[in-house]
């Protein structure tokens, strides 16, 4: 098949072995001399281990802990603050203290239900609102920039209106169908980990920093991976080390799989985050100054927390060109699972906030809220709140318009009205978000900490591997970085291949995460091809590498947090109408619109998908997920007590791509993959209050938030 | 087929430990996901649940089963048009239920699909790229059963 | 070394019922809840305490048929068979049909459901509301017992330990001019376990109330309901005036006594509780369904 429009949809190049199940993900392989690894966790949220007690073990079984560990106690990512087992503090319900391995499962569930580990317990944080009570002491970090907060206090000594409001957003669990899974084949030279994974080399330097070994003493292999969403991104590098260790202890194969249960108690999740707004208005409604204070809960680790804090606070001021901001963030430390990467990364809570802000303002200056917005809409050349540029074209105006047109909203809107005065039971409403995200790492990470490089090698009968370091994950890379690289050589897509990657073969060129495989593996991997077709000499085997170069635009200075964050944003537009059962507060999703900006797609197909199923996490998000803690537990252990949608709860959505292809981005792409997720949630809890008439102050908005806010708007009358 | 393993062993793992077929997945080991969806004398199961002592002398077809008929190929093609497979982790159970509905109702509305697709939790489409592959499922099946 | 476990297949129900009468077993039908309750993890068998007896393949207990008036259905009937037997009450098949999922529906059974005594039991309501006795059958003859006698507590049903239930009866459910609803509150729309459930039943002859029953789900350790707040409502003008919907509802407030759990809240489920009654009984026309 010869590429014309790159983005003319293509069959998968995995589509056929996993559409009959034959397409080994990691627990369904089976190496010879493997083992079994099952982890004893903390049944405490914050002591000190004064013992460990472990049964006497059958042959053939053995436990692995830290003293088992030849490197240094932690895994390695950014802190040093996540001991690989636990064996001085434990800081939350669920930390590893322990594997034991063996044969058999069974013997296995048996025995760690004997191990027993006394604590000195210490008194927990458990909540975000304790933490923000004891800021000083629990705070892991925190950012600061804007607008001086003595202009802003001027500003707001003459302002008509001070305008308060405090948002909350809650967990988000990824809930990829495929468990967590890794296994360690030992070998007598080498350790080679397998497994469900985003960022192969984030997991080799974790296992070469806890082995304490050599760098061609350990390789890391990608299996075909059952969805990520960002759970699979720095989280598997603790499983990694877990097997890893015990291979190298027991000198066997160790294999490690979760259980569902497991999978949902003990894995990172989004950051429940509370956001606190103060707004100076004028008489007219109009934005004076804004002030955003952002309180992430990172659990019980810093991990990520502080990239997801940033690319929050780079979000909150949503897709407006604000006057007179100011914002400031911490992530703080509670003694429950550490929260970690999700598609969106910080993003899907500040917009859940800015635009349920924008929209309760908009009633300030009695206007429909997507009006109020539009008013405030950044425009190309606008500097962003970081003082960077918005230098490419933006279509919103267009996305908003198209939307308009394509939902009949002014007509829907005085519809629903007549509709909610003849009902009493159901009321309908439509809700709006509008979006961006800003594409691949953030700030200098791409020039500081990636470095990224990728290869391609062609073979003496003209085939070419790429030889990268991203995972598929299911959002389709092996087809479309793929064609990238035939569409440049000019080749059959056939000819163009993507193996499974494996650090033994492929260079770093970066860990799949950030909506930044296809504008920044995808352009290296454009500018490779370019090379070996300039250089390609038929019956030669041919490698060519090629390396990341930053474009400098205004340099980002993480200290003063200015300059530009993002070389690109991708763009987007939500409508959502819902009908909601006041008797019950069920909210029916009834259609759902969205229109997107991502350069040029590379296979629209793809990008569908990404769409659809971007936007049901991100409507979920918004009314239909929920999770909570009690004492430091997750509550919420099983599939149907979380509640991620089934084939019945989402509807056909009616999306539209805009092409405005990006000149450092291949053939125009931008990133796409979280952008799809975050105006989901505000959309629908918009539509929600146009629905009731009323304001929520939270994510999810479920049927007992709605009840509860149903309640006391009849008390509220009575009275 | 005949096996050692205890009454109450799962079916799920008889299938894939003792059989060594790994086209049924384990998505949540509670029949809340659907990712081990078989055919038990050909109605749709969740062979998660299925202790095998109370399922003797049935008939049970896997997805690799299901491959070497017609209506997978079917499914096959149309799932591959519509794009309906990204992680591919609760596809092979998805083909099952789609297999399952199809069977009993070769053409399904809309709603009927979702519906019998309601046990299948996928993460990564939102659903509607499958419902699409099984609509189009159903139109070629129409053709194919024409043809014959 | 894994542990040994006795399991009984037999062909019959006097096999069965007779093992039974020897030894205390664990039964399982369609297996759906015994297979979640005693989970033990990813890859193994679950634990069940005792030995096992399967019985979902037994043709005695899978038998749906009319008497007189009353409806038999085999407790070993699956919901899927339910589903398609032109016996089964269409608001019985509402109810069905927001269990789980297809391929659950096609393994779980009526049965199943009742001795699993769950708070949030999907057919319970109904069952309750459709005054639904239970055979009981054991090597001694057969004992029939009112729905709400047996189920006791959560997981606590009042069956002896050589018995099984046989058969569901629903008394007169085949009777005309009745109208039954039934609302499953879930937090999604398949795959969920009720949050609170709702079926009401009413018959009107002559403008009057003729007979009225309600019961709630996921609310209580058992299904609420009461047949003292009913009586009050027989004989009463319909429509209800709204004194009369008021002091209804008033009742139930004074018993509904929900908790907090990982899938909702109390006062939630209380409000939508009263609310549905309220609903249900401020409908000013019912068709008989």
């Amino acid at each position: 098949m010869r590429l014309k429009d790159i983005s003319t949809p293509v069959p998968k190049k995995d589509h056929k072995d996993k559409v009959s199940g034959q397409l080994p993900y990691i627990s369904d392989v089976k190496v010879d001399n493997m083992v079994y690894g099952v982890l004893y966790r903390s049944p405490i949220a914050y002591g000190k281990i004064k013992s460990i007690y472990v049964p006497t073990l059958p042959e053939g079984y053995d436990v692995v802990g830290a003293e088992d560990i030849p490197g240094p106690n932690y895994v390695k990512i950014i802190k040093q603050d996540q001991p690989i087992f636990a064996n001085e503090w434990v800081n939350y319900i669920g930390e590893p203290i322990l594997m034991l391995v063996g044969k058999d499962l069974n013997t296995l569930y048996g025995l760690r239900d004997k191990v027993k580990v006394e604590f000195e317990e210490h008194q927990p944080i458990y909540t975000l609102d304790e933490a923000i009570d004891q800021i000083s002491s629990a705070s892991f970090v925190s950012y600061e920039f804007g607008k001086g907060l003595d202009i802003i206090s001027a500003i707001e000594q003459d302002a008509h209106q001070i305008v308060e409001e405090e948002y909350t957003t809650g967990y988000q669990e990824h809930v990829y169908l495929e468990p967590q899974g890794m296994l360690a084949v030992y070998k007598d030279d080498e350790i080679v980990v397998h497994g469900s994974m985003q960022a192969l080399y984030y997991i080799k330097n974790a296992l070469l920093s806890a082995l304490a070994c050599g760098d061609d003493e350990v390789r890391v292999v990608q299996s075909p991976t059952g969805g990520g969403f960002g759970g699979k991104e720095e989280f598997p590098s603790m499983m990694a080390c877990h097997v890893a260790i015990a291979a190298n202890a027991v000198k066997k194969s160790v294999m490690l799989v979760f259980d569902r249960h497991e999978d949902m108690v003990v894995t990172t999740k989004r950051h429940p985050a509370k956001f606190k707004y103060r707004t100076a208005l004028d008489k007219e409604g109009n934005i004076l100054s804004m002030c955003v204070d952002v309180f992430l809960d990172g659990g019980a680790n810093e991990g990520l927390s502080s990239v997801v804090l940033q690319r929050s606070l780079l979000n909150s001021a949503g897709v407006y060109n604000i006057p007179h901001f100011h914002a400031k963030g911490h992530v703080l430390k509670t003694n429950t699972v550490p929260n970690g990467a999700f598609r969106g990364f910080g993003a899907p809570q500040s917009f859940a906030g800015i635009e349920s802000h924008m929209g309760h303002l908009s009633k300030y200056a009695q206007l429909d809220p997507l009006e109020y917005k539009r008013k405030y809409l950044v425009k190309q050349g606008d500097p962003t709140i970081t003082k960077g540029n918005f230098r490419d074209p933006i279509l919103m105006e267009e996305m908003i318009e198209d939307l308009l047109d394509a939902s009949d909203y002014n007509k829907k809107k005085e519809e629903f009205q007549r509709f909610n005065q003849q009902n009493l039971r159901y009321k309908k409403g439509i809700g709006t978000s509008v979006f961006l995200h800003g594409c691949g790492f953030t700030g200098s990470g791409e020039r500081d900490h990636i470095k990224a490089t990728v290869k391609l090698v062609k073979s003496k009968d003209g085939k070419v591997l790429l030889k990268i370091s991203n995972s598929d994950m299911g959002q389709g890379i092996y087809t479309t970085l793929s064609k990238i690289v035939a569409k440049e050589l000019d080749l059959p897509l056939e000819q163009v291949s993507y193996p499974d990657p494996d650090t033994k073969e492929v260079p770093d060129s970066g860990p799949t995460v950030a909506s930044r495989t296809t504008m920044i593996v995808g352009k290296l991997l454009e500018r490779a091809a370019k090379k070996l077709k300039a250089e390609w000499k038929s019956g030669e085997e041919q490698e060519v590498f090629e390396h990341y170069v930053h474009r400098e635009m205004i340099p980002w200075d993480e200290k003063t947090f200015t300059g530009d964050a993002y070389p690109a944003y991708s763009w987007g537009v939500n409508f959502v109408e819902v009908e909601v059962d006041t008797l019950t507060g069920i909210v029916k999703l009834e259609k759902v619109y969205g229109n997107y900006e991502v350069g040029k797609a590379i296979d629209d197909r793809i990008m569908k998908g990404q769409i659809d199923g971007g936007l049901a996490q991100g409507l979920a998000y918004g009314y239909l997920e929920k999770m909570t803690t009690k004492q430091g537990k997750i509550q919420q252990k099983s599939i149907s007590d979380y509640g991620p949608p089934t084939s019945l709860d989402v509807v056909p959505i009616e999306s539209k791509l805009f092409d405005n292809p990006y000149a450092d981005g291949p053939s125009g792409a931008k990133g796409a993959g979280e952008l799809t997720l975050i105006g989901g949630a505000p959309a629908v809890q918009s539509a929600i209050e146009d629905a009731l008439q009323t304001s929520f102050q939270q994510i999810p908005v479920t049927a007992e938030v709605i009840m509860e806010s149903l309640e006391r708007k009849l008390v509220n009358r009575v009275d | 087929m005949e096996t050692d393993a205890p009454p109450t062993a799962r079916l799920l793992d008889l299938i894939r430990e003792e059989f060594g077929l790994i086209g049924t997945k384990e998505g949540c080991g509670e029949g809340e996901c659907g990712a081990c969806s078989i055919f038990v004398n050909n109605s749709l199961q969740n062979s998660c649940l299925i202790p095998i002592g109370a399922i003797a002398g049935a008939e049970i077809q896997t997805i690799e089963g299901l491959m070497e008929t017609e209506q997978f190929k079917i499914l096959d093609e149309s799932y591959s048009e519509c794009g309906g497979v990204q992680c591919g982790y609760c596809i092979p159970g998805m083909v099952m239920a789609s297999a399952a509905l199809l069977s009993e109702n070769p053409n399904p509305t809309d709603a009927e699909i979702r519906e019998g697709i309601s046990g299948n939790l996928c993460r990564c489409t939102g659903y509607n790229m499958i419902v699409d592959a099984v609509e189009l499922a159903a139109k070629k099946g129409e053709v194919v059963c024409q043809k014959k | 070394m894994p542990e040994k476990i006795t399991a009984y297949r037999f062909d019959y129900l006097d096999e069965t019922l007779s093992q039974l009468n020897k030894e205390d077993c664990a039964i399982v039908a369609g297996g759906t809840d015994v297979m979640v309750l005693h989970k033990s993890g990813r890859g193994v068998p679950p634990k069940i305490p005792k030995p096992v007896v399967f019985i979902d393949h037994l043709s005695e207990l899978k038998r749906v048929y009319q008497k007189d008036k009353d409806l038999h259905i085999g407790s070993c009937s699956t919901y899927g068979e339910l589903l398609e037997n032109p016996l089964i009450p269409i608001a019985l098949k509402n109810a069905i049909k927001t269990i789980a999922a297809p391929a659950i529906r096609n393994r779980g059974t009526l049965g199943g459901n009742i001795c699993n005594a769950s708070p949030a039991g999907d057919t319970l309501p109904l069952l309750y509301v459709y005054n639904a006795k239970l055979l009981l059958r054991s090597v001694n003859g057969d004992r029939v017992v009112a729905i709400s006698d047996f189920i006791q507590a959560p997981r606590r049903i009042g069956r002896n330990h050589n018995e099984i239930l046989a058969e569901i009866i629903l008394p007169s459910v085949l009777e005309e001019g009745s109208h039954v609803v039934f609302e499953k509150i879930g937090n999604r729309n398949a795959d969920a376990i009720a949050k609170v459930s709702f079926a009401g039943y009413i018959r009107i002859s002559n403008e009057r109330i003729d007979d009225i029953r309600f019961a709630f789900g996921a609310v209580g350790p058992t299904m609420v309901r009461s047949i003292d707040i009913e009586k009050k409502l027989l004989g009463k003008p319909f429509p209800l005036s709204e004194t009369d919907i008021d002091s209804i509802v008033a009742d139930f407030d004074q018993i509904i006594r929900p908790i907090d759990d990982q899938r909702s809240t109390a006062v939630y489920r209380k409000t939508v509780a009263l609310n549905l009654l309220r609903y249900f009984l401020n409908t000013s026309q019912y068709q008989p369904n």
